[in-house]
């Protein structure tokens, strides 16, 4: 059926002949519904497993968040229309902001350092070299962990007296720069960034190692013929072909640094002071551990706003891209 | 500065490979850039040694011993106690029991409304595709809140199957979008040779299409147990007792309630992600290549 849309049918096939007997404006749409008739069965349990399930509580998070409720079932929601954001953005809730202005720095750092290192990493293991698998495989092991079982590890890595940080530092006569690396609210939130990058690393190496395949290696050959030189083809063939691939690996980024919660809630929960707090986890804080629903549900659709305004452009730019 | 040495290497093998001929010519660059690399993997490798050399230590070496020394004596009896505490059997079958139920499911259902939106591309189909997408980037933590009261509302909340639930819809996202991309590039000339043949639509799609996304759905299949075996913000949210817990839930209480049992929490995390490595070392290639689908298709 599809044949009639489409445009590389042969030309001898039947049903282009019949396509082309017919009206196409009216043929089209019938074909269309049709298909879409057939469509229903593949579709329909699938669409409403993920519809209830998932697309369902994301938009009911937005209409909770006009509500004031405690998440009990004895006690019925009261509606309080823009209260629950007048405290948000009024500065009522200092910890929103903190874990706002966390959420941006996440999401800055890890554009700029997991990034850069990890295509560093692609650059350097896309050559032909002994150990290549294993070298691969190092870094790439910590992504199939579980991040809350990699908190648990970086939590005993920074134990302040035991830990290896620690007691590496002491064993080089680093004394002074020892720390309660979890516990000292203005460097606990980078410390657990160290740990999202050592986990995070391997998966955007893959990725860039994959996109690194797609760099046409006539063009590579061309430009060395034409007497260019490393970095030149760096900058002229590889960069561009490697453009998607970036794109794709920015916006993950992005995404994945605003879906951070695992690490923090191992590591410290929040802490010390809410000084590691992120929107992710004080949208769950406020709902489970305050029982305040509708404060949670405000904090989670700006959760929920920002990540549309990142996903649906990028999602467009996507699929428009591979037109058929 | 790497990323052009690299370059600058391999330009300048391949030129020297084609000036002398026979004679290998000492590649300096590539030997310093393979010493760096050597260092890098020894600090990525370095938590995972220590981790190990923990989990085989006594109390006492831990507090006496760097963490990089040897142990005085292998204290494998940390692994037996570990099991105890962290009820290991149970809440491993509990997330393995998940897994197999899941991923296999999860992977039909995503296959049928992929090969819907892909093959019979009827109208609009690109803004479901769409709508099936978006819930793969926002954060599940988005939807925490009104999914506990759905499974409490529906009296499926501190149960396995509750968890199931919307674990296939968090899981249906991602692979809808992958397999989509892999049944459009199926040639229509199949499908259409097989409908003159008379198949019905459903035998296109189980004996045309299913086969032929084999190594996609292999690829998928690796991915979505270790997503599903790591899980941890659902679970915590829709789990109570102990005994439906699954092992990342066990590792975080392991970790917070058995904090000081340094040698027994972590053998505990080693044994916990001992079936993801096995995953792994054993399925390597499917990694990579679900990646490369991601990065290709975007």
């Amino acid at each position: 059926m599809s044949v009639i849309e489409h445009k590389e049918a042969p030309e001898g096939s039947p049903r282009r002949a019949l396509a082309r007997q017919t009206k196409p404006g009216r043929r089209q749409r019938g074909a269309h519904r049709n298909t879409f008739i057939a469509a229903l069965p593949y579709l329909v349990p699938t669409a409403l497993l993920y519809g209830y399930f998932l697309l369902y509580p994301m938009l009911d998070s937005v209409r909770i968040s006009f509500y004031e409720w405690s998440g009990f079932r004895t006690q019925e929601p009261t509606w309080v229309g823009l209260e629950n954001y007048v405290r948000l953005f009024t500065g009522a809730d200092p910890v929103f902001w903190k874990a706002f202005q966390n959420s941006v720095i996440w999401v800055a750092l890890a554009v700029l350092i997991p990034m850069t290192l990890s295509l560093l990493l692609a650059l350097a293991l896309n050559r032909k070299m002994i150990g290549r698998n294993l070298f691969r495989s190092v870094f790439y092991i910590p992504a199939v962990f579980a991040s809350i079982t990699v908190a648990a590890m970086w939590r005993w890595i920074y134990n302040p007296t035991l830990g290896a940080v620690n007691q590496v530092l002491e064993g080089i006569g680093l004394d002074s720069w020892t720390q309660q690396w979890l516990g000292n609210p203005k460097i606990a939130l980078y410390s657990i960034f160290v740990a999202a990058v050592w986990q995070g690393v391997g998966f955007n190496m893959v990725l860039f190692l994959a996109g690194l395949q797609q760099v046409p290696p006539e063009l590579v050959e061309a430009a060395k013929l034409d007497g260019a030189r490393g970095p030149q083809i760096f900058r002229h063939v590889t960069v561009p072909a490697l453009r998607p691939t970036f794109v794709v690996v920015l916006i993950l980024t992005i995404i994945n640094s605003l879906k951070v919660f695992d690490l923090v809630v191992g590591m410290t929960g929040g802490g010390p002071a809410q000084s590691t707090q992120v929107l992710a986890l004080w949208s769950y804080s406020q709902s489970f551990s305050n029982h305040n629903f509708g404060q949670g549900g405000a904090v989670a659709t700006v959760l929920l706003v920002i990540s549309l305004c990142l996903v649906v452009p990028y999602l467009i730019w996507a699929l428009k891209g591979e037109e058929d | 500065m790497a990323a052009t040495t690299v370059t600058t290497a391999h330009a300048a093998r391949t030129h020297l490979g084609r000036e002398a001929g026979r004679r290998k010519p000492r590649d300096w660059v590539g030997i310093g850039l393979w010493i760096a690399l050597l260092l890098s993997a020894l600090a990525w490798a370095m938590p995972f040694i220590f981790m190990f050399l923990t989990s085989v230590k006594s109390k006492a070496d831990i507090n006496a011993l760097s963490t990089w020394d040897l142990p005085t004596t292998f204290l494998w009896a940390n692994y037996a106690d570990a099991i105890d505490t962290g009820n290991l059997w149970e809440t491993g079958a509990n997330s393995l029991l998940i897994a197999l139920v899941k991923v296999p499911l999860g992977l039909l259902l995503a296959s049928g409304a992929a090969f819907a939106l892909a093959r019979l591309r009827f109208r609009h189909h690109k803004v479901v595709l769409g709508l099936f997408v978006v819930g793969s980037m926002v954060p599940i933590q988005v939807a925490l809140g009104p999914l506990f009261n759905t499974m409490l509302r529906l009296d499926l909340l501190d149960s396995r199957a509750g968890l199931i639930l919307p674990y296939l819809a968090f899981g249906i996202p991602y692979q809808v979008f992958m397999l989509y991309g892999f049944f459009k590039a199926i040639p229509d000339e199949l499908d259409e040779s097989a409908r003159i043949d008379g198949a019905s639509t459903f035998r296109v799609f189980w004996q045309i299409c299913l086969p032929l996304a084999r190594p996609a759905l292999a690829a998928l299949f690796i991915l979505d147990f270790v997503a599903t075996w790591n899980e941890y913000a659902m679970a915590t949210t829709l789990l109570q007792s102990q005994s439906n817990w699954t092992i990342p839930l066990a590792v975080q209480s392991f970790s917070s309630q058995h904090a000081t049992d340094y040698g027994s929490l972590n053998a505990f995390i080693i044994m916990s992600a001992v079936p993801v490595l096995i995953v792994y070392l054993m399925f390597q290639r499917y990694f990579v290549q679900g990646a490369f689908a991601g990065a290709v298709k975007g």
